[in-house]
C-alpha cells in the first residue's frame, strides 16, 4: 500500500514539470518555431528561482523572477529565429549552452554553501495547475481567436499573413507563453528538490520535447505521455535492486524502462502523428 | 462614374527589375472588371499592391473615393478589399469553418455553433453547401474556390480581387463561379478578375484593362473590343497563324497503357484501370481538374510510384518492369509539374542542372566520367532552345525567374532525342510566344517519331495544341469522341453519357 502511494506521488512529482515544459513547447512548436531550448529555459529558471527566493525570502518573487528569466531567453529565441532568420536548431542550442554556463556561474558565484532552508510555494498548487493546464490549452485552441491563429500560423505562416494575421506577433506571444511555462517547470523542479544542484534539469527539457512529439503536438496526448513517463520512471526507481521473476536486472537496464515503456505504451495508443505543417518555416 | 478603385501612375521595382511602370487602373463600382496580360505582365503585382501585401514604389490610389495607403493586408481588409490569390490561401489542416473565420474571428472567444450558423446562412445566400467541421484538405478545387468567396463575404469585402479564379476549375465550375460573381455584383459588390482567358473576359466582364511588360496598355469596355484585338494588345503584335501539323493517321502505337491502377497518397486508387494508347508522332492532351489522378499517372509512367496492377508498354518494352534509369535510357523525358521542387536544384548552376537525369548518357558522360565540356555545351544549347534569359551558364538556377526556369527545363526535356515526352503544365509561367515555342519544340520531336502526353488544367491550351484529348476524372480515363469544349467539359466532371 505504501508502495502504491509512493508510486502515485512519484509519478506526480516527476510528471508535472514535464507537463509544464511540454505544454510550453506546445505553444512554440504549434506556432511553427522549433524549440529545442526548453531545457535551457528551465535551467535558467531553476537557478533564478533559487537565488532570488533566498535573496528576498519571498518565494513568490523568486518564482516570478524565474519566469521572467525564462521569458527573456524565450524572447531571445524569437529574436534570433524570427527577426534574424537564424536556424531554430542553432538558436536553441545556443540558448541551451548560454543557460548551462550562466546557471553554473551564478550558482558558483552567489550560492551560499551554508544556506539552510528554502522557502517555497505549496507544491500542490503547481501540481493542480500542471494537471489542469492541458485541458485549458485544449479549450483555448478550439474556442478562441488566439488559439485559431496559433494553429494557422504554425500550419502556414504565409497564408495566415494573407488573411491579415501577423505571424511574427503570434509567434512572439507563443514564445512568451513557452517562457512562462518553462519558468514554472523550472520553479517546480527546484521546489521539489528543496535545494539547487548543478545542472538540475538533467535533460528533462528534452524529455518534455519528446513527450510533445510523441503526443503528436496535441495537448491531451502530450499530458498522457508526460504522465506515462513519470509513472515508469518512478516504477523503475522502486523496482531497482528488487528481483523480478527471480532475476535481478542491472541498474542500467532499469534506467531504460521509462523510455522504452513510454514509447511502447503510447505508440499504438496515440495513432497517426501530424507535424505542424509550418514548423520551421520563416 | 462611381469609381470603387482608382490607381494612378503605379510603379514598383524589385531591386533593379522594374515590375510595374506608370500603371493606371479604374474600376467602376458594381461591375466585374477584367485585368488581363501575359505571365509576367504585372497583373498580380498590381493587385497585391491594392491588397496591401506589397508597397508601390510610386503612384497613389483611392478606394471608394478615399485616398488609401495600406501598411499591410489587414489595412486593406479593413477598407473592404478582399483578395483570392491563385494558390488559394486555405490552410488544409484547419477545418472549413476555421479557415472561414481566420483573421476575422467574431471575437476573443469563438462560439462555434453561432459561427457555424452564420457561415451556413452566408453559404445559403450563394447557394453553396459545406460540411463546416470537415478539414479543408478534403475540398475539391471548386469547393476551395467557393470557400474563398465565402471568406470574402465573411469579411464583408466590397471590392473582391480574384487572381486566375478559374485556373483550377472545370468549364462547368467556371460558369457557376461567374454566376456567383454576377450575383455578388448585383448585390453591390465590385469584382476585379485577373485572368488570361479571353473567352471569360468577353462573356462575363464589363470592362477590361490590359497590361504588358509592366506597362499600362489600354482600358476599355468589353463591348467595344473583340478577342482578336485583345489578344494582339496583350502580346503586342499580331498573332501568327497556328502552326500546321499533320499527324499520320495509322501510325503504330508508341505507348499503350492497359488497365493501369495506381495508389494515391491517401491509400485509395488515384488512377483507376486506365487504358489508352499514344501513337507515334502524336501529342495527346490529358484534360481534367487538378487532382484527378494526372499526377499519379505521370509518376507511374516515370517510375516514381508503384503500380497496383496493369501494364505500361512503350514500343515493345514493358516499361513498368524497368527502373527509372532504364526508362530514361529508353527515352522517357519529363517536364515536371513543380520546377522548383522536382525540375531543378536551385542552388546548382544551370550547367550542373543541365545534366540532371541525363548524366548517364553520352555525350554528357563517358563511361562513368562526366564530360565537362559536353555538359557545358549542352547547357548552352538547352538555354538557347527556348530563349532562357540568364546571367551566365555558371550562375545558380535560383537567379532565374520562374518562367525562365521553365524554358530551361523544357529545353532539357527535349535534348538527346526523347521518345516519350511527359509534360505536366509545360506552359506554366510562360507567355504566349514562349508557350508556342515549347509546343513547336515538342512537335519537332514528334515528327522524328516521339510522342507526347501533356497534362494541363487549361482546356483551351490543350484544345489549341494537342492532336487528341483524353480526360481524367476521379482517376478514370475517358476518351471523348469530339473536340467540343462542352463535351469535354462534361467528361471532366463525370457527367458524360
Amino acid at each position: 500500500m505504501n508502495d502504491l502511494r509512493l508510486l502515485l506521488e512519484g509519478t506526480v512529482i516527476l510528471g508535472t514539470p514535464l507537463i509544464l515544459a511540454a505544454i510550453g513547447g506546445y505553444f512554440s512548436e504549434r506556432s511553427g518555431v522549433i524549440n529545442i531550448a526548453l531545457e535551457g529555459k528551465m535551467l535558467i529558471a531553476t537557478i533564478t528561482v533559487w537565488l532570488v527566493t533566498i535573496a528576498t525570502g519571498q518565494p513568490v518573487i523568486g518564482v516570478a523572477a524565474g519566469i521572467g528569466a525564462s521569458i527573456l531567453f524565450s524572447m531571445f529565441h524569437w529574436l534570433l529565429t524570427q527577426r534574424y532568420s537564424l536556424d531554430p536548431i542553432v538558436s536553441g542550442m545556443a540558448i541551451n549552452a548560454i543557460a548551462f554556463g550562466a546557471a553554473n556561474f551564478l550558482d558558483k558565484r552567489f550560492t551560499d554553501p551554508d544556506q539552510a532552508g528554502f522557502p517555497k510555494l505549496p507544491l500542490m498548487a503547481f501540481w493542480v495547475f500542471a494537471l489542469v493546464l492541458p485541458f485549458l490549452v485544449w479549450l483555448y485552441v478550439r474556442h478562441t481567436r488566439g488559439g485559431l491563429r496559433l494553429l494557422a500560423v504554425g500550419s502556414d505562416p504565409e497564408k495566415a499573413r494573407q488573411m491579415g494575421v501577423f505571424p511574427q506577433r503570434t509567434r512572439l506571444m507563443a514564445l512568451i507563453a513557452t517562457g512562462v511555462l518553462c519558468g514554472l517547470a523550472g520553479a517546480l523542479i527546484v521546489s521539489n528538490a528543496g535545494s539547487y544542484v548543478d545542472n538540475m534539469t538533467a535533460g528533462r527539457g528534452f524529455i518534455a520535447l519528446a513527450a510533445l512529439i510523441l503526443g503528436g503536438w496535441r495537448p491531451l496526448p502530450t499530458l498522457a505521455a508526460c504522465i506515462a513517463f513519470g509513472f515508469f520512471y518512478q516504477l523503475q526507481i522502486q523496482l531497482q535492486g528488487t528481483q523480478v521473476l527471480g532475476i535481478s536486472a542491472p541498474r542500467e537496464l532499469w534506467l531504460c524502462l521509462p523510455y522504452i515503456a513510454t514509447l511502447v505504451a503510447l505508440a499504438g495508443l496515440l495513432g497517426r502523428n501530424r507535424t505542424p505543417a509550418g514548423l520551421g518555416k520563416p | 462614374m462611381n469609381l470603387a478603385v482608382r490607381m494612378r501612375g503605379i510603379g514598383k521595382s524589385f531591386g533593379a527589375v522594374r515590375a510595374l511602370d506608370e500603371v493606371h487602373l479604374e474600376v467602376e463600382a458594381g461591375t466585374i472588371h477584367a485585368l488581363v496580360g501575359e505571365n509576367g505582365a504585372g497583373k498580380t503585382t498590381l493587385m497585391r499592391i491594392l491588397y496591401g501585401a506589397i508597397h508601390a514604389t510610386d503612384g497613389t490610389f483611392e478606394v471608394k473615393g478615399q485616398p488609401a495607403k495600406f501598411r499591410n493586408s489587414a489595412g486593406a481588409i479593413r477598407a473592404g478589399i478582399g483578395m483570392v490569390s491563385q494558390h488559394y490561401s486555405i490552410i488544409p489542416d484547419l477545418s472549413c469553418l476555421d479557415n472561414l473565420m481566420l483573421g476575422a474571428e467574431p471575437g476573443w472567444t469563438i462560439d462555434k455553433r453561432v459561427a457555424e450558423q452564420r457561415a451556413t446562412e452566408l453559404a445559403q445566400r450563394m447557394g453553396f453547401e459545406f460540411d463546416w467541421s470537415a478539414e479543408a484538405s478534403t475540398l475539391s478545387p471548386a469547393g476551395a474556390q467557393k470557400l474563398e468567396i465565402l471568406k470574402l463575404l465573411w469579411r464583408k469585402a466590397e471590392i473582391m480581387i480574384l487572381d486566375e479564379p478559374t485556373a483550377m476549375l472545370s468549364p462547368a465550375d467556371s460558369d457557376a463561379l461567374y454566376g456567383s460573381l454576377k450575383q455578388l455584383v448585383a448585390d453591390g459588390a465590385t469584382v476585379i478578375v485577373v485572368t488570361h482567358r479571353l473567352p471569360e473576359v468577353m462573356q462575363h466582364c464589363r470592362d477590361v484593362t490590359v497590361l504588358r511588360g509592366g506597362k499600362f496598355i489600354t482600358a476599355k469596355p468589353v463591348a467595344e473590343t473583340n478577342p482578336a484585338e485583345l489578344a494582339e494588345l496583350i502580346v503586342g503584335h499580331a498573332m501568327p497563324a497556328p502552326s500546321v501539323r499533320s499527324v499520320p493517321d495509322n501510325a503504330e502505337d508508341l505507348l499503350r497503357v492497359v488497365n493501369l491502377t495506381v495508389a494515391g497518397h491517401r491509400g485509395d486508387d488515384a488512377v483507376k484501370s486506365a487504358t489508352f494508347a499514344l501513337h507515334k508522332g502524336e501529342v495527346v492532351g490529358i484534360a481534367g481538374v487538378d487532382g484527378s489522378g494526372q499526377r499519379e499517372l505521370f509518376q507511374a509512367l516515370m517510375g516514381t510510384s508503384k503500380l497496383r496492377h496493369g501494364e505500361i508498354i512503350l514500343g515493345n518494352w514493358s516499361l513498368h518492369e524497368h527502373s527509372i534509369a532504364e526508362r530514361l535510357r529508353m527515352g522517357l523525358r519529363l517536364i515536371p509539374e513543380d520546377r522548383h521542387e522536382e525540375g531543378v536544384i536551385e542552388e546548382w548552376s544551370l550547367e550542373l542542372n543541365a545534366a540532371l537525369g541525363l548524366q548517364r548518357f553520352p555525350p554528357l558522360a563517358v563511361g562513368t566520367i562526366v564530360n565537362d565540356e559536353a555538359r557545358h555545351q549542352a547547357a548552352n544549347e538547352m538555354a538557347r532552345r527556348f530563349n532562357t534569359k540568364h546571367g551566365g551558364i555558371r550562375q545558380p538556377m535560383s537567379s532565374l525567374s520562374g518562367g525562365n526556369q521553365q524554358r530551361f527545363v523544357a529545353g532539357r526535356a527535349l535534348f538527346l532525342t526523347p521518345r516519350l515526352i511527359l509534360a505536366f503544365q509545360p506552359a506554366r509561367g510562360l507567355d504566349i510566344d514562349a508557350t508556342r515555342h515549347v509546343y513547336d519544340g515538342i512537335y519537332e520531336e514528334c515528327e522524328k517519331g516521339a510522342g507526347a502526353l501533356v497534362v494541363s488544367f487549361d482546356l483551351d491550351e490543350l484544345l489549341q495544341f494537342c492532336d487528341r484529348i483524353i480526360v481524367m476524372n476521379g482517376g478514370v480515363v475517358t476518351q471523348p469522341n469530339s473536340r467540343d469544349r462542352a463535351v469535354i467539359g462534361r467528361h471532366m466532371v463525370g457527367v458524360a453519357s
